[in-house]
């Protein structure tokens, strides 16, 4: 009899579970299929709706300017909505991308010399307002400088400090004046990293503990709320001045296992995810995934490269770095990789993708897999192949060590493609990998290293080459040992084109520079690009409305437009 | 037993104090939580300014004498990569984790039992040898891969075979969005990381007990219990398997009190933000005022469990008195 009730029970359970997951229709729409009322869950309509995205990774801190901050998941699940900005990034028909004024400004900024100095000038929407209903005004511009330029802890200064100040003639206008000619001012008041602050709400106040842990004003379509460990949940901002959100509630659920975030996508506990392209995902994308749509954009902020030390033997030599590169077929990598997914084109530029038209793809075309080339190069450099087919010169073999982060398969791979490549070639590479804050914190500044595998990232679209390859930025005494330029790269005439790239507000002349610089550094071989990271987009076919990835602002970039089917 | 509690404790005390101080040490050493900046344009400089605002730029013993007398003074600190109060950051993870435990540990308690107590009466019959076999596949299954199983197996897979809405049971955290409290929605995503964090302990503190239960059964006092007529399941469960819970009870109490340190895997895989996610991203960015507040943590816990399980002995077996 005991036996026969426990059995009851446990049917009961396990029948009320599965009811559970069987749904019923009616009620609000929810991104993760929907329950019946049992378990309070909504349930899938037409119309307004809940939506749950996967999300890889929760952002440390919601003070978006501080040094807690800098996650891209932060700007794609919480910066991006909330925060008004400048720009907007588009795409031209001619498939570049570019800066459009936001729905914030009233005109595009415009840049003229005053007193020998460049003067932008800001027109803010007369419309535009917080989600408490006070205005936007150019008291917010002054402060979000204020806070950038002058404030502790902060995570990025570039820009601002060469703003010498910001005037406020009228609430609707600001001013900024800069200390010298500064060509990336439209990285900065939301452009880039960071949004427009509400100088209203935070003036005369701890901006950290304000925002650190989430803040409950908005100058964008959504207002957030961020449970930690759990979710950033927006709903629309009653006061936005735009078009109107969708959907009732956007749910960005934490997910930070790869495998896991696959699985809660297929089995419909999200309806979105955005991965990284590491190998299972790009696995999982071969194989196919039922009732989800895809896209894969090569089209992004991100370039992947072999990074050479020019300041190291045996990449101290230019024939021997144009021989590695013509040691290496990067055609068959970006196939191994990307093939699966439709990416097969290696880079041919160390300027990212979505700043094409800054770069000059014939510079980097002619590395391709040459063995004679590498022969004729390293002979003609005095090199002779050794007993053990490397490579060796006055006693020394050309023996590289290859440095790349910790725990990413997909770099693991790329590595092992490229030893076997170089080994072929007669160059002995052998591979070291450390965690990304040794590498990028120790190991690359201090030049410890010949050959790196990783990825610069951009985060606008204003061209930062001389960042990291002008002479002046090598980590030095002179530069407070804060230059980036870790590939030590020192090319005769580079610095003077990155400079103009870098300082110009001329963009012919900008693009014209850039464009020379790619062909002085590809002529010199100063680090070999391999791949664009492409960006992988994954929702189901519930949703309507989205329009693909922004290399800036992810898959999210139109959340107001997105709806759900029943 | 108060004396012997208390005596226990002021043990512990110097204890913590070294061990916290070794992880501080050790922490602040390997890593340096303001080293991410090097990747901005400021680089040096943005990591100098971070250095001293964290108070990095003093020595080790400096900084832990300061975060120990603020600790003392009930305040923990600042988590250096989230900028929170720490003390706000324990007890949310703490919850998380302490609800998987006390399911995990119920479960994988009373299966174990039942599961070593019935193969040990049943030495070498077909069902021993079955879990016999069984135990052993669960201790050498990995809970991640034990996870990603169950969550293909018992999540995606019924969903699409039998064309449901949604999983029976969920994969993403220990609620559904909005949902809060103890539900359907609460048990339907419960079951997975439960099972994931109980297959390993049900399987290995079964083959205790059933090694301790052996034990007991081949005892003289059990022969002349059976000889006196007692039934079978009064000897089996109160002169047997009582005191063949000695041994399991030991085994149960240390291997519980090591779980609040957190269930890394189990939390990572099923998105869980528990003491072992705390300390998994504050390992990775050496967040040195959460690991040592969380060390304290785990530590505490560990001397308690082993408390218990002292004072469980006294409980099962009268002639084990503390003083």
């Amino acid at each position: 009899m005991i036996g026969q009730r426990r059995s009851l029970i446990a049917f009961v359970a396990v029948a009320a579970m599965a009811l559970g997951a069987c749904g019923s229709s009616g009620g609000s729409k929810s991104g993760a299929g929907g329950t019946s009322s049992t378990t309070g869950r909504p349930t899938p309509t037409s119309g307004n709706g809940t939506l749950v995205i996967g999300a890889e990774q929760e952002m440390d801190c919601a003070d978006w300017v501080a040094s807690c901050a800098g996650s891209s998941w932060g700007v794609w699940e919480m910066m991006e909505h909330t925060m008004p900005r400048v720009f907007e990034y588009q795409q031209a028909a001619n498939g570049d991308w570019e800066n459009v004024p936001s729905i914030m400004m009233a005109e595009a900024p415009t840049v003229s010399t005053v007193n020998g100095k460049q003067t932008i000038t800001y027109k803010i929407n007369p419309n535009a307002v917080w989600s408490d209903n006070e205005p936007i005004t150019s008291e917010d511009f002054k402060y979000t400088w204020d806070q950038i330029a002058n404030g502790k802890d902060i995570y990025d200064r570039t820009g601002y400090d060469k703003i010498e100040s910001v005037d406020t003639p009228d609430p609707k206008t600001a001013v900024v004046t800069f200390k010298e000619e500064y060509g990336g001012w439209p990285s900065l008041f939301g452009g880039g990293l960071y949004g427009i602050m509400p100088s209203h709400l935070l003036q005369g106040k701890s901006r950290s503990k304000m925002m650190a842990n989430g803040y409950s004003f908005s100058g964008g379509p959504w207002i957030a709320k961020w449970h930690r460990g759990v979710d950033v949940t927006l709903t629309p901002n009653p006061n936005w001045y735009g078009e109107k959100p969708k959907l009732s509630k956007v749910i960005f659920r934490f997910i930070p296992d790869t495998a896991a975030e696959f699985q809660a996508f297929k089995s419909g506990e999200v309806l979105a995810i955005y991965p990284q392209p590491q190998l299972d995902a790009v696995d999982a994308l071969k194989s196919g995934i039922e009732g989800a749509d895809q896209q894969i954009n090569a089209d992004t902020g991100n370039a992947e490269a072999l990074w050479m030390n020019n300041a190291k033997f045996p990449f101290k030599s230019v024939a021997v770095r144009q021989a590695f590169a013509y040691s290496i077929d990067r055609a068959a990598i970006v196939k191994r990789l990307f093939g699966g997914i439709g990416v097969t084109q290696p880079q041919q530029s160390l300027n990212p993708p979505i700043q094409s038209a800054f770069a000059d793809t014939s510079a980097f075309e002619k590395y391709t897999l040459n063995l004679n080339m590498v022969n004729q190069l390293m002979t003609g450099d005095g090199w002779t192949k050794n007993g053990s087919g490397i490579w060796a010169k006055n006693g020394k073999t050309a023996a590289i060590t290859l440095n790349t982060t910790t725990e990413n398969k997909r770099r693991e791979l790329t590595e092992q493609i490229v030893q076997q490549q170089a080994k072929d070639a007669g160059f002995d590479v052998k591979i070291k990998n450390q965690t990304p804050a040794d590498l990028f914190g120790k190991t690359l500044p201090a030049g410890n290293y010949q050959l790196g595998l990783y990825a610069q990232v951009v985060t606008s679209l204003e061209p930062s080459l001389c960042s990291i390859a002008c002479s002046q930025n090598i980590p030095s005494k002179a530069n407070d040992n804060s230059g980036q330029n870790w590939q030590r790269i020192n090319v005769s005439g580079l610095d003077p084109l990155l400079e103009t790239v870098q300082n110009s507000s001329n963009r012919p002349e900008q693009i014209s520079a850039s464009k020379q610089a790619d062909l002085l550094m590809g002529q010199n071989m100063v680090s070999l690009p391999i791949d664009p990271l492409p960006n992988i987009s994954l929702w189901s076919k519930r949703i309507s409305g989205v329009k693909g990835d922004n290399p800036i602002f992810a898959m999210f970039w139109n959340l107001p437009e997105w709806s759900l089917n029943g | 037993m108060l004396t012997y509690v208390g005596r226990r404790v002021l043990y512990a005390i110097p204890v913590v104090l070294v061990a916290s101080f070794l992880l501080f040490w050790l922490v602040r050493t390997a890593y340096d939580p303001c080293v991410k900046l090097r990747n901005t344009r400021e680089g040096a400089t943005a990591v100098r300014r971070c250095q001293e605002n964290l108070g990095l730029d003093q020595p080790i013993p400096v900084q832990y004498g300061k975060w120990l007398g603020n600790a003392l003074q009930g305040d923990l600190g600042t988590s250096s990569r989230t900028n929170e109060q720490v003390a706000d950051m324990l007890p949310p993870a703490m919850w998380n984790t302490v609800q998987l435990i006390f399911f995990g540990s119920v479960l994988s308690i009373t299966l174990a039992l039942f599961l070593g107590v019935f193969s040990a009466v049943r030495q070498y019959s077909v069902s021993d040898y079955t879990f016999t076999a069984l135990a052993f596949i669960g201790i050498a299954m990995p809970p991640f891969f034990f996870g990603l199983l169950a969550q293909q197996f018992l999540a995606v897979g019924p969903k699409d075979w039998f064309h449901l809405n949604q999983p029976i049971f969920y994969i993403v955290g220990l609620h559904g969005p909005g949902q809060s409290g103890f539900n359907l929605d609460y048990l339907r995503h419960l079951v997975l990381p439960v099972l994931t964090l109980t297959v390993q302990s049900i399987a290995s503190w079964s083959r205790f007990q059933r090694t301790s239960m052996l034990d007991v059964m081949s005892s003289d006092y059990i022969r002349t219990a059976r000889a006196k007529g007692v039934p079978r399941r009064s000897v089996i469960w109160r002169h047997g398997a009582r005191n063949a819970l000695i041994p399991f009870v030991t085994v149960v109490a240390l291997d519980t009190g090591a779980l609040f340190g957190g269930l890394i895997i189990t939390e990572t895989i099923f998105s869980i933000p528990g003491m072992g996610r705390l300390f998994y991203d504050s390992l990775n960015t050496g967040d040195a005022n959460v690991l040592v507040a969380w060390m304290i943590i785990s530590a505490f816990f560990i001397i308690l469990f082993n408390l218990i399980a002292d004072l469980l002995y006294g409980l099962l077996d009268p002639r084990v008195r503390l003083t």
